[in-house]
């Protein structure tokens, strides 16, 4: 197998690996779609899963039935696992917009190999998320009053609420992902409906396909239309977590209010939702046989990413930590001092270690491309970062400015259980995802491959998006290759 | 529940049927009466009875009529649905406390105290609070009971009075041989009246009165002293300087709301000038709390400290005689283990305020320190001045333990026959040594009038339901002697009789309703010489006037003083016995068992522990690190052969060798709420005194939660620090030297920065409420807790919510220590919703569900709440609460009866706060604007200023410049709590002022 992690500056490493062809891609990615049964394990996986799903269920309806008490919530933490579950899931998703729409900006070609099964998982960790602020709420019956809806009392909801532009954020981003998401699966599913040999997978993928012929002129449209959306979406990958972190840094709480928050939780979120996208894709890529298109190398990338991105995490605790103590602010000085040596002193520790030290890890070569070490590296970065919400919604809440008030956070069974629950959740869906869509863009993947009709000597195995004119293409080619190129 | 509920109704309709009523339709509407009996549908009856009533009302008096129904045609003059407020009275052990209370439609609904009883002027306690609730208690005995070979089985009255008749004939042929009474402390004339009409028809019955928490070492102090016994009346407001012994005159006192009312007259430093307060107790007592020094020494050390007070005030030789020094000169010899840094305080301030001083000595403490503290007041001639005495009513009474004690004997010696239990619940609180409950086997006959169906009725044969003090007339008289009608709201809810009513008829005479007992009584007591009018007065009024007491000021004895240290030596003052002692203190919450069933007050947080739902043994911080022992370890204490197991507390403040066990709790049979609460401490308590005099304490290795709404030890070092720095902040406190040199910034530094706000302030065109807490007068009582509970419908959660931290009181009065744990100075912030001018719970609410008032009020909208908790989060009080459940869901259909139609029942996922009242704001609006008249400053008083015996909290409008909560927010004593969150709470405390004495 070639190494295509080495950083060889005269030779472009190619993406993907193996003697491949356009049909062998169709072939590898269709073959998990069209397989008449999947492997036993998926059917395992999924009953745990749907299991946990049901878990998840149960609970909610006990809630609802019971009342929000059900949980451990008290007065003065009135949002704990309801708001932290919340907030990591919404971190999660934010790598399948960076990779999808970010990355397809700078024109990062590796992106292909991993960015359908990042954008699923966006999606499918958003759905998590927006269930707990639905559910946390006290009447649930009534959560949507918070929606701006006409009504016969012309109440508005209050604009000056976080909570409110949460709900539009949140709910912006949930619809442009699905939209980009889906969008950019329409040449794949074509693909499955015209490969489809059963009449429910036509009338399946036929449906969602939506009349895709692969005609130059629908190339085209889809070509603008992704462009368009990437750049729709890019904000968004920045607003989203921006405004969830407005939820605290608006709030004038010692330990919410702070103006780092913003930046501080876009690169906790990209951090977390990298994270995750390696523990699910190392396990992925070695059982369906994808080891060809998602290659150590994009693997390697992505830790690259996780090791910045958990650098400013870092950076963002130690100046929390300085400010604290440069401010003079006593509350921010005690709420910090609170955190490391009060009673959640533990959750504090599990949030430094696997936050700030496990992905310095990352800076040996062999962490970054030994899948087994970056699974466990990446669970112990989302176990952090998990915590790291925790921490800052919980030790802030249970000591504030009156010690009188002070109070004790322990968490019930049912929020332990809703918080499994969501995982089946998000599991499910994602093995649903697996067995029944295109895990690999295959469209994407085949324009990066040298048999994209741009088989130059130094491109080679390299490729050029496959949208771009080709006579433009041309005229790059020839300059970038120089008298020594030869054109075929 | 259901049950109960169902059965009210019934009653109705089987009232619809009773004789009685038959006769008095027919006596009042006799043309309607035919047709009612002949056509019985419910409409029509209530028809006609509406009508009779209407009649009935037409005389212009509502109070002979003793059956309430509702109305089918209006009265004149009366509005459904607008309240009305009668004057009554509640007796609590042999003092009345006088009352003002709001029915609405036919249903008591809030107490207050009357405003014109000396007494009270308003103001109340938690216990007079809660009576409401007991009165809806669905657990109150509904059934006349007999048990025979131990079954329960339910009687009819009629059976009772059958059963009665017999036996009381049988009887009366006898004498009375063989019948004892065994009643709790009464002050009722009528009663007294009942009482000698029975001795007269019985006269060799006996009748004993036994009180578990009583004042009887002052009786038998004043004895010792005066040579009678005597009802001290100290006159806080009058004493420039105050000894406590012992004594928690500010709460556990029968005349508690006054002496706070006083003691905080003199606490406001108006004219810079205030009293000085030295407390010397072993526990920590609201008063200790208040002291300006204080001093824990052991129960048993006490009358030692007393004795040598005494011997160094006698040595001026202006003070006491020549016999007195000579007396005293031994006891000067001893020396005390722990002397109060203060000694030489208290000795000058007292030689140097004479006549404007005032010893007071504890009814835990024996009677030699009672008589000693009598003879020190003569000395320092106060006696008339700041402390005056009134002859008891009852000058033969033996000692209620005394009393107890010849009880049992008769009992072992088969002299009582029958017994006849009034109120009270001797099984339960009789001193265990005395095996009271063990002799009751010997008695034939056990006849009980209880309120519940308790152990003592559990051990009786017959079980009699007592009528509750809202439905039932009677009278009784205060501390003062001033006699006081009681009068019902309300038919009695579970058919019950007063003990009056039942010896009248055990009597078996004429008139056997107790209006008419009543009425009787008064018409003998009265001086009027038209009677009518007299008793329309009283009623009105609540009090009679001229039935104090006559003050007194006796000689004390000439040997008073050798008998008080002869009494303080039999005692064995002088001995230091063990290094441990138990010290029994009557409960904050339960008083002496009998509220073990009320939700409120047992949820009710402890003034100084903050306990809920439990008793506890509380500990001294160092005691506790000497046994090794953390809040919630379960020790064994044995005196005497017994022992309990108790998990303790720690509270900084106690003397080091005292543990507190507060009394009545460990109830077997109280009912629903209060069975199986806390531990039994009467297992433990000797009938000698209301301590031990050793104890041992032992570890048992077992853990117990408990529920306090405001952790104090069970906290690491750095929340300890931190809470030591914050407290100097959030309470500000000033000596008197400090005040009088002048304005002082009261405000923190980072308060003092310049601010400016994001917002467009608010305008107000009309009212801007607000309100001011006094800390100087706030004794942590917790009346208001209370009292805002029956206002506002706020819900008991139970103990295993209060311990997840989900209490739903609106107001909490936060306790603090400071200093060094063993001697800490204690300081109290009630706390509310602050009404935040810029308020940071309107702005994150993301639907808008709490909004600022165009008269400044924070006003929550429950139905537009979705409960997101975003607010509560964003309060820096933490003064909201959330309905984590459906709270109300449990009540009875008789608690419901008891919520309050002006104020939202609060459905399960919204928040909830304090509102100010706003239902009472606006009741006074309303009234103001038909009678086309300003409001009036002091016209609205929220329910936690209302009860507040010190007045500690002003409401009031700050648009209004010479309104009183206007004055005192611009006073130089006031501060705002958070200051520098700019949010600029409407709520203002004023600093507390000490007086502590000058160091020379």
């Amino acid at each position: 197998m070639i190494d295509n992690t080495a950083d060889d500056p005269r030779r472009r490493a190619p993406l993907v690996l193996g003697e491949h062809n356009f049909a062998t891609v169709t072939d590898a990615v269709c073959n998990i779609v069209e397989a008449p049964a999947p492997p036993k394990a998926w059917y395992v996986a999924l009953a745990v899963s749907v299991g946990l799903t049901g878990v998840l269920f149960a609970c909610v309806g006990y809630l609802i039935m019971t009342g929000v008490g059900v949980w451990g919530l008290n007065v003065p933490v009135g949002w704990a696992f309801d708001i932290t579950n919340f907030v990591f899931w919404v971190g999660i998703g934010h790598a399948g917009t960076l990779i999808s729409a970010i990355l397809f900006l700078f024109r990062q070609k590796w992106r292909t190999g991993i960015n359908r099964f990042a954008e699923a998982m966006t999606i499918f960790a958003v759905v998590c998320a927006g269930l707990f602020p639905a559910i946390h709420v006290g009447r649930v019956w009534v959560a949507y009053w918070l929606f701006p809806l006409p009504n016969q009392m012309a109440i508005w909801p209050n604009f000056r609420s976080p909570l409110l532009w949460d709900v539009f954020a949140v709910s912006t981003y949930m619809t442009v992902s699905i939209m980009f998401w889906y969008m950019g699966m329409i040449p794949d599913l074509a693909t499955l409906r015209d490969r489809a040999t059963t009449r429910i997978r036509h009338v399946f993928y036929g449906i969602f396909s939506l009349g895709w012929r692969g005609s130059n002129r629908h190339w085209h449209r889809f070509d603008r239309a992704y462009l368009l959306l990437a750049a729709l979406a890019t904000p968004l990958v920045l607003s989203v977590h921006s405004v969830v972190s407005f939820d605290f840094a608006v709030s004038l709480l010692p330990g919410w209010h702070t103006t780092i928050f913003p930046p501080y939780f876009v690169a906790g979120a990209i951090f977390s939702g990298f994270a995750m996208v390696v523990t699910l894709m190392v396990p992925a890529r070695a059982f369906f046989g994808l080891k060809d298109f998602v290659t150590l190398r994009h693997l390697d990338n992505m830790n690259k990413i996780i090791l910045a991105t958990g650098s400013m995490v870092a950076y963002a605790y130690g100046i929390e930590l300085f400010i604290a103590w440069y401010s003079g602010n006593l509350f921010e000085k005690f709420a910090f001092a609170n955190r490391a040596f009060g009673p959640y002193w533990w959750a504090y520790w599990t949030m430094m270690t696997c936050n700030v030290l496990v992905p310095q890890l990352f800076w040996f070569k062999k962490a970054r491309t030994t899948p087994w070490i970056m699974l466990v590296l990446c669970a112990l970065v989302n176990v952090g970062m998990w915590f790291e919400r925790f921490v800052i919604i919980v030790t802030s809440l249970s000591r504030d400015f009156l010690p009188s008030s002070w109070g004790y956070f322990k968490p019930t069974a049912v929020d332990l259980l809703t918080m499994a629950g969501s995982f089946g959740l998000f599991f499910t869906l994602f093995l649903l995802f697996c067995r029944y869509l295109p895990m690999i863009a295959m469209a994407e993947v085949k324009s990066i491959m040298p048999k994209a009709g741009l088989d130059y000597g130094v491109h080679r195995g390299h490729g050029q998006y496959w949208g771009e004119i080709p006579h433009q293409h041309n005229q790059q080619a020839e300059s970038a290759a120089g008298p020594t190129g030869t054109a075929v | 529940m259901k049950q109960a509920g169902k059965r009210y109704w019934r009653s109705l309709d089987e009232l619809a049927d009773s004789p009685e009523l038959r006769r008095r339709v027919e006596r009042e509407s006799p043309s309607l009466a035919s047709q009612i009996w002949t056509a019985a549908s419910r409409r029509d009856f209530l028809k006609a009875m509406g009508a009779s009533l209407a009649l009935g009302s037409l005389t212009g008096c509502r109070w002979p009529k003793e059956k309430i129904v509702p109305y089918a045609h209006r009265p004149e003059g009366r509005v459904p649905g607008k309240p009305e407020q009668f004057a009554t009275a509640m007796e609590l052990a042999g003092v009345a406390r006088a009352l003002l209370v709001t029915s609405y439609d036919g249903r008591p609904l809030k107490v207050e105290g009357n405003p014109e009883h000396p007494e009270s002027r308003g103001a109340s306690d938690a216990y007079a609070q809660a009576s409401v609730l007991e009165l809806y208690d669905p657990d109150r005995s509904k059934d006349v009971v007999l048990r025979q070979n131990r079954q329960r089985i339910v009687q009819t009255w009629d059976q009772f009075d059958a059963f009665a008749k017999a036996a009381f004939s049988e009887l009366r042929r006898r004498g009375g041989d063989g019948f004892s009474v065994l009643s709790e402390a009464s002050s009722s004339p009528s009663l007294y009246d009942m009482r000698a009409r029975l001795q007269q028809a019985l006269p060799m019955m006996t009748w004993y009165e036994y009180e578990p928490v009583s004042r009887d070492n002052e009786r038998l102090g004043t004895a010792m002293a005066f040579g009678r016994p005597c009802r001290a009346h100290p006159a806080l407001d009058q004493a420039d300087v105050i000894l406590s012994l012992d004594s928690d005159l500010l709460m556990n006192s029968p005349v508690a709301v006054k002496h706070a009312m006083a003691f905080a007259s003199r606490r406001r430093a108006e004219d810079f000038r205030m009293n000085r307060l030295y407390v010397v107790e072993p526990v920590v007592s609201v008063t200790g709390a208040m002291a300006d020094h204080r001093c824990a020494t052991p129960s048993r050390l006490v009358p030692r400290f007393a004795c040598k007070l005494a011997g160094e005030l006698t040595s001026d030789p202006a003070l006491g005689t020549a016999a007195d020094k000579a007396a005293l000169a031994p006891l000067l010899q001893q020396t005390l283990p722990a002397m109060p840094p203060f000694f030489a305080d208290i000795v000058r301030d007292l030689r140097e305020n004479r006549g404007r001083s005032l010893v007071v000595a504890g009814p835990r403490q024996n009677p030699g320190v009672h008589a000693l503290a009598a003879w020190l007041n003569h000395v320092l001639g106060n006696a008339g001045k700041t402390i005056t005495y009134t002859a008891e009513v009852d000058p033969d009474r033996p000692a209620h333990v005394d009393a107890m004690r010849a009880l049992v004997s008769e009992m072992k010696a088969g002299r009582v026959d029958t017994l006849l239990v009034l109120g009270g619940n001797p099984v339960y609180n009789a001193p265990a040594d005395l095996e009271f409950a063990q002799q009751l086997d010997r008695v034939k006959t056990l006849i009980r009038v209880g309120l519940y169906e308790d152990e003592t009725s559990l051990a009786c044969d017959w079980h009699l339901p007592q009528a509750h003090f809202l439905e039932s007339w009677g009278d009784a008289r205060a501390y003062d002697g001033t006699i006081s009608i009681v009068q019902p709201l309300i038919d009695p809810l579970y058919d019950g009789r007063t003990p009056i009513e039942i010896l009248a008829t055990a009597l078996d005479e004429e008139p056997r309703r107790c209006y008419d007992i009543v009425r009787r009584t008064f018409g003998r007591l009265s001086s009027a010489a038209d009677v009518e009018p007299a008793w329309r007065r009283a009623l009105h009024d609540g009090l009679v006037e001229g039935t104090r007491f006559k003050p007194d000021v006796p000689m004390p004895l000439a040997d008073a003083l050798s008998k008080a240290i002869e009494g303080i030596e039999k005692e064995g003052g002088g001995s230091d016995a063990s290094p441990i002692e138990v010290v029994f203190v009557q409960d904050h919450s339960v008083h002496d068992g009998r509220y073990a069933n009320s939700g409120w007050l047992q949820e009710m947080p402890d003034p100084l522990t903050k306990l809920t739902w439990d008793n506890a043994a509380a500990v001294s911080p160092a005691l506790a690190r000497e046994q090794n022992l953390t809040e919630g370890d379960v020790v064994r204490i044995s005196c005497d052969g017994t022992s309990i197991e108790a998990p303790v507390v720690l509270l900084p403040g106690q003397a080091t060798g005292s543990i507190a066990l507060p009394l009545g709790y460990g109830r077997r049979a109280a009912g629903r709420v209060g069975t199986g609460v806390g531990v039994d401490a009467y297992n433990l308590r000797p009938s000698t005194a209301m301590y031990t005099r050793r104890a041992d304490l032992m570890k048992t290795g077992r853990r117990y939660p408990l529920a306090a709404t405001q952790d104090h030890f069970i906290i690491d070092p750095v929340g300890h620090e931190e809470r030591e720095r914050r407290s100097r902040e959030l309470i500000r406190e000033l000596t008197l030297a400090e005040y009088k040199a002048g304005p002082r910034q009261l405000a923190t530094e980072s308060a003092r920065k310049p601010r400016f706000s994001l917002w467009r302030e608010h305008e107000y065109e009309g009212h801007r409420w607000a309100m001011a807490i006094d800390l100087s007068v706030c004794t942590g009582c917790s009346a208001c807790v209370v009292a805002c509970q029956a206002e506002n419908n706020v819900p008991v959660v139970g103990k295993d919510q209060v311990k997840r931290g989900r209490e739903m009181h609106w107001i909490r009065v936060d306790r603090y220590f400071s200093g060094d744990p063993d001697s800490p100075s204690i300081s109290f912030q009630p706390l509310t919703c602050h009404h935040c001018e810029d308020a940071p719970c309107e702005q994150v609410c993301p639907v808008g569900a709490t909004q600022h008032s165009h008269e400044g009020l924070n006003d929550m909208v429950y139905n537009r709440c979705v409960g997101t908790r975003y607010c509560s989060n964003n309060c820096p009080y933490k003064v909201r609460r959330f309905n984590w459940f459906n709270n109300l869901k449990r009540l009875s259909d008789f608690q419901k009866m008891q919520l309050n139609p002006e104020v939202t029942v609060r459905s399960r996922g919204v928040m909830e706060k304090c509102t100010f009242c706003v239902q009472r704001i606006n009741l006074a609006k309303i009234a103001a604007k038909n009678d086309r008249r300003a409001l009036v400053d002091g016209g609205i008083t929220p329910a936690c200023a209302q009860a507040c015996p010190t007045g500690a909290i002003v409401f009031g409008d700050l648009n209004d410049a010479e309104s009183r909560v206007a004055k005192l927010h611009a006073s130089g004593r006031s501060y705002a709590l958070l200051e520098e969150l700019n949010i600029k709470p409407r709520t203002k405390y004023l600093a507390r002022l000490r007086n502590p004495a000058e160091r020379t």
